[in-house]
């Protein structure tokens, strides 16, 4: 056998088993992605409505023969997003709650997190985590009976509270100045706790001997955390922020709607693009409007993501999302 | 060279998503032209039937050589084990027209969103409850082409299959279900015959009204502006935490204004209105439709309600949209209110006193009166989507004439589901409890015998058809407000309206400063166009009238 | 002196906190747990009281007087609760196991750096977290083209694959597995499923196990997918028969203008608010204890730092 069959064996060998590997890698992603493709790739072709004056085509009505016969109206379906003196509010507030949102949902889910994995007791770690998860259970509806347990103008606990010290009570559904702290709380209330197993299982993957070694070279608990426990986070904070950031013209619909009962007089900050749209809805019943405002919406978070993708693969490829 | 990897990356995904998307029109397609197929026979089958019929003008004689399953999307339904009662239901049905029944039955919570998916989806449903106030309005998706013509020239459904019950039908009832549709003006459904009338009425609490040293007459003899020697009084003797005003602030802002809903203006919050005299409903007032947040009359309301409010006769939870309904119910059942709103009903005071322990009395503050709202408060429509809809008609046609079969669809099995007393009355057994259809969501319900507590056997002939029938009709009642025109405006108006509206009919707001700011938004907001658009709609009503 | 600290300090774990800190972060957590966890406690003091309590002085910690009345009406329900509660316990479990199984599957493949295909399969998946065809083509899709319709699929397949999760997945294999050690398997000739099972997987217990938390918990919240593909009450889940309840009572306040008398009539055939808050009850609680199964590998990595090494 002479040197260079051995090696055409060996490349063709390597090849072959290369070409094995991508094979079977394949068939791991292929039951996700055939359901990606049945359930949202074949749905896409229902964006056309928010380019249609949708009907129904009375001799056959099926879907898509409800599609191929409706009339197209240009960018009609977008209009009603623009023709208010309101659009300016709901844009200012779906943005701003979205950045405060995103920082407070980074910072304080790592801390607690951090504090977490510090405490020495884990059955107190065991009961903590498992208390911040009670929240997540609670619809808004539900939470909003209790939010209003306290606001209540008249039986509230909280105004009951300010009249005994001899305050005058603040009127708070009526009144918008409490309004962004109470929904930020809220946010926060309900949000925490699920990020935070995000975070804590993140760092269960650090090795214990990275601290131990450090604790040796002399390094605080402080700089630990700052030089071991965070590079390690670094990629899950990347990630999960740049997927946040996707979903900046989106808004929590239940606690925009829900949590302040729908109170008129609150519109100038609970108003966002998604409450707008549906009280568009409500009133016009027109599906090709709301396809045309969620088409919108993401087409805003798919550029920041990508903006957000590049600059993160620039500094740091291994955390950018692809 | 990173950035030429992203944009192939893109593009390949693009392409992808694209080739993807092509396929999935493809595959739904691919079992899109068996349906033709399948449907192509129908249509034609119709073409010949509807010839024959044409020739002959009267009823057709219906083929039910084949079996047929109807499908029917019902409301408000409570419904839990409906084997017994579709047992006896198909046994009948099968017998008369060769159906089997399949009801789905909606419930409050799920019709809207669940009936608009399967009318724009095209499931396969043969008939769709429809109306004018929830979310599968009837005028806005017979527009869309979901609903199929009833008394079409061409095929005229009624006049072949459904005579019977076009004959049973008050006129003011078939009047109503004209309306401008994918096939022109026409009917849409079939109404069912239930309380139609509006009336909208003061509730009074009379119990303690006559504690506090007034009669029932004191509040007839007031207006709405002059009601507040009483609260007050009403206030001292029951003290800070009693709201004697327990108001639907949308509803009494239409009592004290005299104004009618405009049929086919944004659902939930309505902002155009019509108005009407409130001695003579039929009375041709003018008749134009207003911004009705413009008006003198609305300036005057809402400043009144504010001193109401700031006399403390108004719950300020009443002045939620969210909250609102529960604090009306809480404070009625507790009897904890002196006057309050209520949309009429034949019978209500009996109905509310016993269960509010209080004696309560109803003041209207009109005749009964008949709009397009309130005629087309429940109805069945045949879908588009349906493959038998002559088999559908037939089956309306037989539900709201025979009263065997509205019984039994109703209020169940005699015996399983009710007795009947030695008076004839019906009495529910526990068994109804998994069986609670939304009775004025199915059809005629003057075919029903009594039920315990309603009346004497003779209820329906007796008292509530003729209570009904001298309700008169207001001056545009044929009129229909059609949107689509100006549907960006209203969507815009609609969030607006929400804003200010239900805080200024509840008093909860300074109309000082709400009001000019309200009314300049909707400026921006091109309500003009909208009030423009319904009043040149109206003339054309009017005129075609003529 | 510098031995009795030793000694002090050897009580405690090396390289703990100070216990002023541990009781200082105590503080914190406590304070934050309670604001989870009186809400809670609200909904269930509310479930225990009166109607006419409620009617009197509205929601409150301190109602007038007690009823048992909601949990005695939830129970008369009887099958149709139980049905709903087994629907619910089998569509979690099993949707969770596949949805994990699936989830793993893929986002092991994105994070291999030698698959070719990497990339794009990563936007593949993200790309459908911010486009959809919206309701009614999904609709279409999964009623007409999968036959998704009053069958346990229904409630199972449509949140089978989440893009988020797939992402999360892959980057707590990046942050948990070294590259090396799948290089290490390479070498050895152990085939891919075999690397990840016998491998992989032991490494990322925390991971997926926290992925298999967040799955469960979707199933079990899950409503949405039951109002639109189920009719028929043999296959509702527990949380929808609490939704449709809670849906009804919101159509009925929103649309009383529209339905005059009738909506009346029909409100007060509706369930009381206390039972409202029973059925919240009914439904937290037993995925309450399923927690701490999933918790013991999420947590058990923290004493002893992680397996790999």
């Amino acid at each position: 056998m002479s040197k260079a069959t051995t090696k055409q064996r060996k490349v063709s060998k390597t090849k072959s088993a290369k070409r094995k590997k991508t094979l079977m890698l394949l068939t791991m992603v292929a039951p996700g992605a055939i359901w990606l493709i049945l359930l949202r790739y074949i749905p896409m072709f229902g964006i056309v409505m928010a380019f249609q004056d949708y009907k129904i085509y009375t001799k056959n009505p099926t879907f898509i023969n409800n599609l191929r016969h409706s009339a197209f109206v240009g960018l009609k379906n977008f209009k009603f997003l623009f023709a208010t003196s309101d659009t300016w509010v709901m844009i200012r507030n779906t943005l701003a709650y979205n950045v405060v949102f995103i920082i407070l949902g980074l910072i304080i889910p790592v801390t607690f997190a951090i504090l977490l994995n510090e405490l020495t007791k884990k059955i107190n770690a065991k009961v903590y985590q498992t208390l911040m998860f009670f929240p997540y259970f609670l619809s808004w509806v539900v939470a909003s009976y209790f939010v209003q347990a306290f606001l209540d103008p008249t039986r509230g606990l909280l105004v009951n509270l300010m009249k005994s010290w001899g305050m005058v009570p603040i009127d708070f559904y009526n009144d918008t100045k409490p309004w962004p702290l109470i929904l930020t709380i809220c946010n926060i209330w309900k949000n925490t706790g699920y990020s935070t197993i995000l975070y804590l299982s993140a760092i269960t993957g650090i090795d214990s001997s990275q601290y131990e070694a450090a604790n040796i070279d002399g390094a605080s608990k402080w700089q630990q955390v700052l030089y071991v426990t965070l590079p390690h986070l670094k990629t899950m904070i990347i990630i999960l922020f740049i997927m946040n950031v996707g979903k900046i013209f989106n808004s929590d619909f239940g606690l925009f709607f829900n949590v302040p009962l729908q109170s008129g007089p609150l519109f100038p900050v609970t108003q966002t693009i998604d409450t707008y749209v549906y009280r568009a809805m409500m009133a016009t019943g027109n599906y090709g409007m709301s396809t045309a405002a969620g088409l919108l919406q993401n087409l805003i978070g798919f550029i920041c993501i990508m903006t957000a993708n590049t600059i993160v693969r620039k500094v740091d490829e291994d955390s950018s999302l692809f | 060279m990173k950035k030429k990897k992203v944009l192939s990356l893109a593009l390949a995904a693009a392409m992808v998503a694209g080739m993807l998307a092509g396929c999935g029109s493809d595959t739904p397609a691919a079992t899109d032209n068996t349906d033709n197929a399948a449907t192509a026979e129908a249509p034609a089958a119709d073409d010949a039937e509807a010839e024959a019929g044409g020739e002959e003008v009267a009823a057709a004689t219906l083929d039910i050589s084949e079996p047929v399953t109807l499908r029917w999307y019902l409301h408000g339904s409570n419904v839990t084990d409906d084997t017994a009662v579709l047992e006896k239901v198909n046994e009948y049905l099968g017998e008369k027209l060769n159906v089997t029944l399949e009801p789905i039955w909606g419930t409050w919570g799920d019709f809207d969103e669940g009936s608009t998916l399967a009318i724009n989806g095209g499931d396969n449903i043969d008939i769709y409850f429809t109306c004018s106030w929830s979310a599968d309005e009837y005028n806005q998706y017979a527009k869309k082409g979901a609903w199929v013509r009833l008394d079409d020239p061409e095929n005229n459904l009624i006049e072949q299959y459904g005579q019977d019950v076009w004959a049973a039908l008050p006129d003011v009832l078939k009047e109503g279900a004209l309306i401008e549709g994918s096939d022109g003006y026409g009917v849409y459904a079939v109404p069912g015959f239930k309380d139609f009338g509006t009336q909208n009425t003061w509730d009074v609490n009379v119990t303690l009204l006559e504690e506090l040293g007034y009669t029932l007459e004191d509040i007839e003899n007031r207006s709405y502006y002059e009601f507040g020697e009483i609260l007050q009084a009403a206030k001292d003797l029951k003290g800070d935490d009693f709201y004697p005003l327990n108001v639907e602030p949308m509803v009494l802002e239409r009592m004290v204004t005299n104004s009618v809903i405009v049929n086919g203006d944004s659902g939930t919050c309505n902002v155009l209105s019509y108005y009407i005299d409130p001695t003579d409903v039929s009375t041709d007032i003018g008749s134009v439709i207003e911004n009705k947040f413009a008006t003198e009359e609305y300036k005057k309301f809402v400043e009144q309600t504010r001193e109401y409010y700031e006399a403390g006769f108004i719950d300020p939870a009443l002045g939620n949209a969210q909250t609102s309904n529960d604090v009306l119910m809480a404070a009625q059942s507790s009897a904890s209110y002196l006057i309050g709103t209520q949309s009429y009903a034949l019978g209500y005071e009996v109905q509310t006193s016993a269960e509010r322990g209080i004696h309560v009395e109803y003041v209207p503050c009109t005749p009964p009166y008949v709009d397009k709202t309130s005629t087309q408060g429940a109805m069945m429509a045949i879908s588009t989507a349906s493959k038998n809809p002559e088999r559908a008609m037939a089956f309306l046609n037989l539900l709201n004439t025979d009263p065997y079969l509205i019984t039994l669809l109703e209020y169940g099995v005699e015996g399983v589901h009710y007795n009947l007393t030695d008076e004839g009355l019906v009495e529910f057994t526990e068994e109804r409890d998994n069986y609670i259809p939304w009775r004025n969501g199915m059809g005629n319900i003057t075919l029903l015998p009594t039920q315990v507590g309603e009346g004497d056997t003779d209820f329906f002939t007796n008292t509530f058809i003729p209570y009904y029938e001298s309700a008169k009709a207001i001056p545009a009642f044929g009129y229909v407000f059609d949107s689509s025109s100006v549907e960006t405006e209203l969507a815009a108006v609609a969030n607006i309206a929400q804003q200010y509206a239900m805080s200024l009919d509840a008093g909860t707001v300074d109309p000082e400063t709400a009001l000019p700011e309200f009314l300049e938004k909707l400026e921006a907001a091109g309500m003009q166009n909208i009030v423009d658009e319904a009043n040149a709609q109206l003339q054309a009503y009017f005129d075609s009238v003529e | 002196m510098a031995q009795t600290t030793n000694i002090k300090k050897r009580k405690r774990r090396i390289n703990a906190v100070s216990v002023q800190t541990e009781i200082l972060f105590n503080v914190i957590m406590i304070l934050f747990c309670l604001a989870c966890i009186i809400p809670f406690i609200f909904v269930i003091i509310i479930s225990f009281t009166s109607e006419e309590s409620i009617q009197q002085i509205g929601y409150s910690f301190t109602p007038i007087s007690w009823s048992l009345e909601a949990y005695k009406y939830t129970f008369k329900m009887g099958q149709s609760l139980w049905r709903s509660y087994f629907n619910s316990f089998y569509i979690t479990v099993l949707g969770t196991i596949l949805s994990v199984t699936i989830c793993v599957l893929y986002s092991y493949a994105l994070f291999r750096r030698d698959f070719k295909y990497r990339k794009f399969f990563t936007f593949f998946s993200f790309f459908t977290m911010l486009f959809g065809g919206g309701l009614v083509p999904t609709y279409i899709v999964c009623k007409q083209l999968l036959g998704l319709n009053d069958n346990y699929a229904a409630l199972i397949v449509p949140l089978l694959v989440s893009p988020f999760n797939i992402i999360i997945m892959r980057t707590f294999f990046q942050s948990s597995v070294p590259e090396e050690l799948i290089e290490a398997a390479a070498i050895d000739g152990s085939g891919e499923y075999n690397t990840l099972i016998r491998i992989i997987v032991p490494v990322s217990k925390p991971g997926i196990a926290t992925i298999a938390l967040l799955n469960a918990l979707a199933y079990w919240n899950e409503w949405y997918t039951a109002m639109l593909y189920v009719r028929d009450k043999a296959h509702i889940p527990l949380q929808y028969l609490l939704m449709q309840i809670q849906r009804n009572v919101e159509y009925l306040a929103k649309n009383s203008s529209g339905l005059g008398a009738d909506a009346i009539k029909a409100a007060q055939s509706m369930p009381t608010q206390s039972l409202r808050m029973a059925l919240v009850v009914l439904i937290v609680v037993p995925i309450t204890f399923a927690y701490p199964f999933f918790q013991r590998y999420i947590i058990a990595g923290l004493t002893v730092g992680s397996v790999k090494g």
